[in-house]
């Protein structure tokens, strides 16, 4: 898994425009997270996909989008995970390493869950 | 930036702002077809000294817009309204974008209140056209309409050129705003990224077979003169792509000409052949050089585009940086070599075999015959347009493309139907020159409405059709490859002298080589749109078709008369 983080416009069509790369280039989002970041007017996006070619790929091809102000390959050992379970108990938010959300996905047995990775 | 005192800012309308923004930058025409969403603009257009040529398809207004943008090198605007309009022009924002044609595209749009209802003529038009332009801009607050146009101007010219699209809302054109009067910074090259420059320029000289591969980047980045100086300096061949053809002239002694898949062969053993190559603002597409995986060379890759660098071949060195700056900058690096003149001896003596004679005295009509007496007929700034099919490898085979001619064709997206409209818009930006459309019947018929435009607005280019009544290129294919299963290539027998009668544009039927120079005598002289209806051989095919793959080189020599290795 590798983690792409970016700055870019907080702005309509930006996500859409983002994606068209992927698109095109046949890559596959795992996980994407979205949110409002410390420079005003801008977001923060980070999603990773699977290996390093992809990630190398997109990273060549995402500066080029008027609307992507920095592009990092992030390093591998800032990584944090969440999931998001939901069990006939409750809703559980869970924050740990990639290895410890999935040991505790597969410990829980939820019904539902969403799980992706972070890293700024 | 520079901006107005504050006393001088006035409101004007959206309209008017876009109007005084294009007329700053030096745009003195709009390629166009109105419509509901657009029709406060033109009002401003009716008290504006803005021309306007109104097309008869928008497709045919986005390729003038690119035509005229290719012939000046600064942006072409084309102008449609929403829905049905802005789709239409689509195909032509597609051929601008693979062939880095500054064109902007303005749109109409419903009014922003009405956006998202699936309005009448509503279409998500922003959204089709994200993939295929540089960068687009939704404008729904007319305070944002001038520093919204003043980027995609910049943007469609800055770096590696492409088409920039804005959608503009009714209500935006018609609601007031302060103008700030805003200039636009020059846009200037970007200098090459210098780290690699010694180490390429120790590749190239000590390569024992070194070749020069331009393309479309070297053209629009006037890289020509450069690039000849160094081929000079070490005695290196300079090949083409499609793109790059007219970078230099082809008659210089060191140009082979344009390699790939209906290149010369005289460029194409080169490219077989070298150690190390120096692509300049080329791409390396399946056209030109097949299969990546058939490189087995060296490659130094200088492109404007970093996207570009590594994208199709992994370079061993790659220089990101303006074509033109990366190799001035490397020829102040050369030193003095003495130079094995083994290879460019070999490589003259395959050029003055791949000289073939192309004089075809017979009828009906060989496509060569008609190519060779238009290449001697051409002013040396005379421009050729090209239809796409076999016309368009025809004449990018066996023109000659030297001193200040020039060289327009829809190379990327393969657009048929781009030549007649661009060669318009050509003759627009630059009325003082010939504008020659080297045409096919199929992709004439595509557009041939826009025939209806030039004689309106006096646009006066000549359409040299050569006329199979087929689709040549299906049928060629078709026989190579698929048993001569001829299906969906014929196009029956339209009266195409009739057709452009019809439209008001002169028009002659050619039936005898002979009577070739003398037509394109009349036509050219004639000071209206003609027509040269030139009935040629429908079995003469291009050749040599060379197809590059994984393992080795195919060629299928057809009617090609060279003769093997040196």
């Amino acid at each position: 898994m590798e983690v792409i983080s970016m700055i870019v416009n907080d702005e309509f069509g930006v996500m859409q425009r983002i994606m068209g790369e992927f698109t095109r280039k046949r890559i596959n989002v795992e996980a994407i997270v979205v949110g409002k970041s410390e420079i005003p007017k801008r977001a923060r996006v980070v999603l990773t996909v699977l290996d390093k070619e992809m990630a190398d790929i997109a990273g060549a091809r995402l500066p080029r989008l008027h609307d992507v102000f920095e592009v990092e390959i992030v390093d591998h050992s800032r990584h944090s995970a969440y999931a998001l379970i939901s069990t006939g108990t409750g809703k559980v938010g869970l924050i740990g390493s990639q290895q410890e959300i999935q040991e505790l996905i597969e410990r829980a047995h939820p019904d539902r869950y969403i799980q992706t990775i972070n890293a700024i | 930036m520079a901006v107005q005192s504050f006393q001088e800012v006035v409101s004007i309308r959206g309209s008017k702002i876009v109007l005084d923004v294009l007329g700053s930058d030096d745009i003195d025409v709009i390629f166009g077809i109105p419509g509901a969403a657009t029709l406060p603009l033109y009002d401003e257009i009716f008290h504006s000294d803005m021309r306007h040529i109104l097309a008869r398809h928008e497709q045919g207004a986005s390729h003038m817009a690119d035509g005229y943008a290719r012939m000046k090198g600064t942006p072409g605007v084309c102008l449609s309204t929403s829905g049905a309009g802005a789709t239409n022009l689509v195909t032509g924002i597609t051929t601008a974008y693979l062939d880095s044609s500054p064109v902007i595209a303005l749109t109409g749009q419903v009014p922003t209140h009405v956006l998202g209802s699936d309005g009448f003529q509503e279409a998500d038009i922003f959204s089709l056209m994200m993939p295929i332009t540089k960068h687009n801009f939704r404008v729904t607050d007319v305070k944002n309409l001038e520093s919204d146009l003043r980027s995609a101007l910049r943007i469609s010219m800055e770096g590696r050129p492409g088409p920039v699209h804005l959608d503009i809302p009714r209500d935006v054109f018609e609601t007031e705003a302060p103008f700030l009067g805003l200039k636009s910074d020059p846009v200037s090259p970007q200098p090459p990224d210098p780290r690699r420059l010694p180490e390429a320029v120790k590749m190239l000289m000590n390569a024992e077979r070194p070749l020069i591969l331009l393309g479309g980047g070297a053209r629009i980045s006037r890289a020509g003169a450069a690039a000849i100086r160094m081929a000079e300096a070490l005695s290196i061949p300079i090949a083409t792509t499609l793109m790059g053809k007219g970078s230099v002239p082809e008659d210089h002694a060191l140009v082979l000409g344009m390699a790939g898949m209906h290149g010369k062969m005289s460029a194409n053993i080169a490219l077989d052949e070298c150690d190390v190559l120096l692509a300049v603002g080329a791409r390396f597409s399946d056209r030109t050089v097949g299969d990546p995986r058939s490189c087995a060379m060296k490659v130094i890759h200088i492109d404007v585009d970093q996207g570009e660098l590594g994208k199709n071949l992994p370079a061993d060195i790659a220089i990101n940086g303006d074509c033109r700056l990366a190799l001035e900058a490397m020829i102040e690096l050369l030193t003095i070599k003495v130079c094995s003149s083994t290879w460019s001896d070999r490589n003259g003596r395959i050029v003055s075999r791949c000289s073939c004679d192309i004089d075809v005295q017979e009828n009906p009509i060989s496509v060569r015959k008609v190519i060779k007496e238009l290449d001697g007929f051409l002013p040396d700034d005379g421009v050729v347009c090209t239809e796409v099919g076999q016309c368009q490898m025809f004449a990018a085979h066996h023109l000659t493309i030297r001193d200040d001619r020039r060289f327009i064709t829809s190379g990327g997206l393969g657009t048929m139907g781009f030549g007649l409209p661009a060669a318009m818009g050509a003759k627009v930006a630059d009325p003082d020159r010939m504008v020659i459309d080297i045409a096919g019947d199929g992709s004439f018929t595509m557009v041939c409405q826009e025939l209806a435009t030039a004689v309106a607005e006096d646009i006066p280019i000549t359409v040299v059709l050569l006329n199979n009544g087929h689709l040549g290129m299906i049928r060629q294919h078709q026989k190579l490859f698929y048993g001569s299963r001829f299906n969906a290539e014929n196009l029956g027998n339209t009266d195409m002298v009739g057709l452009a009668k019809a439209f008001g544009a002169g028009a002659a039927r050619v039936d005898d080589y002979r009577d070739i120079r003398s037509a394109l005598e009349e036509a050219t002289s004639s000071g209206r749109p003609y027509l040269l209806d030139i009935q040629i051989n429908r079995e003469e095919d291009v050749f040599p078709l060379t197809l590059r793959t994984a393992n080795g080189v195919k060629i299928h020599k057809g009617s090609c008369p060279f003769n093997g290795g040196c």
